[in-house]
């Protein structure tokens, strides 16, 4: 049926006009300005056409190489332990009892609570003189008692990613309860009559089952935390050092601390390309579920 | 007899992992629930008996280091400027998105998923240089132009799935009654999928509220500035007032848990945008 030209461009238009706004014209910004000396400082137009010189600044710049390698790190320990944590959930709250059902309603609540909050949350609580959660680790775990959690360079990147892990973890896991719902019983029982126990059914059904949803999740985390950035800034401002220093945090010292733009386009093509690698896998998987 | 005793046993434990992760989930919140009505000496112990008071969120106003009044007017008129004007576009793109074809379609979605892959300071960059020019840093129209790049792409796609779900037959037997595109839209389309309008609203809004790296960037006074960048000019020369800070995170959070969980059964689809029910 071919319906009215007007009201589709009317309905269209101005959402269209903000979502490449938002999308084609910053990438093709930072793509020309990742090619070109511009430091704010000295200049308000761009200067001079300098080719590839900022790429290749960056991957001879100590600073940039330690914080690819502290995104690489902070990814793996924040979307591996929030996926093991999701699934953990998931399995302990399927049955569906009224303690699931009110606990399953509290853990989107976490979630709700702003990232940058979030990190002002935690950095109170881990406090070595009065934070609750240092105080409940030196009573159950006492040889535990002395880390200065965010003054140690491992602990303070594990710590920034738990930031994170409370927040999706408990949304991960009730992703996976869907996921969960939708196998079918029987082949459960059907592998419990063949005479599998709990553990064979749930390595051997169960997770095959899951894991095109797994997959998913796993995705839409990765691209999620490599744009870490609130909880830097709140909690731990990329130290000790520079050992919570992300590449998204880096960027912003570099644009907006700096003002070298050039240089901060190029950083953050940098990162966008990573992002995208994932976030073409995620859109793959996500076709091939239809 | 120790089948039954195992299976107790397992039952035993599953409800210790229950509570655990009760706990792990509650207890921030619980934290600073209770240290935004403890005062200054009993916010740095961790007692769990005090004599509660309100006095921390007087402090907020009273302008003594920092009144907190004009933040809260700008997260509200920030947030409710982006959802008013980001919602109803993004409803008719996705209207248009879903029921139209024409050339580009495809291309134009695969823009519409990739803002929001897009790292928030590459968005930034040439957004802050036009703003510098034009006058828009430290002002909230620059702040929900921001919000708006962000909320509606978002907002689109998970409208789009709603409509994708409906039949298109409703919408083809009310044109041919004599109904415009646009009265379909608003008196057939809309009711059907008020639940993902709604949903797309709160996340707009939640979005909007909660959002950190923009407002940190653009705004360098109380002209724009939301309750979110609020929490850092809280800081204090003996450092951060905790019991002052938790009380300004109580008036931040509890809106939004309000508005979570009045859309609890579609939060994790919405999320997801539909790929995970």
């Amino acid at each position: 049926m071919e319906r009215g030209k007007t009201a589709k461009f009317l309905l269209l238009g101005p959402a269209v006009v903000i979502t490449l706004a938002a999308s084609l014209y910053p990438m093709f910004f930072a793509l020309a300005t990742s090619f070109r000396d511009w430091r704010l400082a000295r200049s308000l137009v761009p200067q001079d056409f300098i080719g590839l010189a900022n790429y290749t600044r960056a991957f001879q710049d100590e600073r940039f190489l330690n914080s690819l390698v502290v995104t690489l790190q902070y990814v793996l320990i924040s979307v591996t332990m929030s996926i093991v944590l999701g699934l953990f959930m998931a399995l302990l709250l399927q049955q569906q009892t009224w303690l699931n059902t009110f606990v399953k309603t509290v853990m989107i609540l976490p979630f709700a609570v702003s990232p940058a909050l979030r990190g002002f949350t935690w950095k109170f609580m881990l406090n070595p003189q009065y934070g609750a959660f240092d105080k409940i680790v030196d009573t159950v775990l006492p040889f535990m008692a002395d880390i200065q959690w965010l003054a140690n360079p491992v602990w303070a990147l594990i710590m920034l990613a738990i930031t994170e892990v409370w927040g999706w973890s408990p949304l991960v896991a009730l992703m996976f309860i869907g996921g969960l719902d939708t196998i079918n019983p029987e082949v459960t029982e059907a592998a419990a009559l063949d005479g599998a126990n709990e553990w064979q059914i749930f390595w051997r059904v169960t997770l095959p089952l899951l894991s095109p949803i797994i997959l998913l999740v796993t995705l839409l985390r990765i691209i999620f935390s490599l744009k870490i950035f609130d909880q830097i800034v709140t909690m731990t401002g990329g130290g000790p050092g520079d050992a919570t220093q992300a590449l998204n945090y880096f960027v912003y010292l570099n644009g907006f601390r700096f003002f070298d733009l050039g240089y901060a386009s190029a950083l953050g093509y940098i990162l966008l390309l990573l992002m995208f690698i994932a976030a073409f896998f995620y859109v793959r998987s996500l076709i091939g579920e239809e | 007899m120790s089948k039954n005793l195992t299976k107790r046993i397992l039952s035993g434990l599953r409800i210790v992992g229950i509570l655990f992760i009760f706990y792990f989930v509650t207890f921030p919140i619980f934290w600073m629930l209770l240290t935004a009505f403890k005062n200054n000496r009993d916010a740095y112990s961790t007692k769990l008996i005090f004599q509660p008071t309100l006095n921390n969120f007087t402090l907020l106003f009273d302008g003594n280091p920092y009144n907190f009044a004009p933040l809260i007017t700008n997260s509200i008129i920030i947030s409710l400027s982006t959802v008013i004007i980001g919602v109803p576009l993004a409803v008719m793109a996705a209207f248009a998105f879903s029921r139209y074809k024409f050339r580009g379609k495809n291309l134009l979605l695969i823009f519409v998923l990739s803002a929001q892959f897009l790292p928030a300071t590459v968005v930034l960059l040439p957004y802050f240089i036009q703003f510098r020019n034009f006058g828009l840093l430290d002002t909230r129209i620059g702040l929900i132009i921001m919000h708006l790049t962000i909320s509606i792409p978002f907002a689109i796609w998970l409208v789009k799935g709603f409509i994708d779900a409906l039949p298109l037959e409703i919408e083809q037997a009310a044109l041919v009654d004599g109904c415009t595109e646009f009265q379909t839209l608003r008196y057939v389309t809309m009711p059907l999928i008020m639940p993902g309008v709604v949903v797309a609203t709160v996340f707009t809004f939640v979005g909007s509220w909660n959002e950190f790296l923009f407002a940190f960037i653009m705004t360098t006074s109380d002209n724009a500035r939301p309750m979110m960048v609020g929490l850092l000019a809280l800081n204090e020369i003996d450092g951060i007032p905790w019991e002052k800070l938790s009380a300004a995170g109580l008036i931040i959070m509890i809106p939004m848990f309000i508005l979570a969980l009045s859309i609890r059964r579609y939060f994790v689809s919405g999320l997801t945008m539909g790929a995970v029910k």
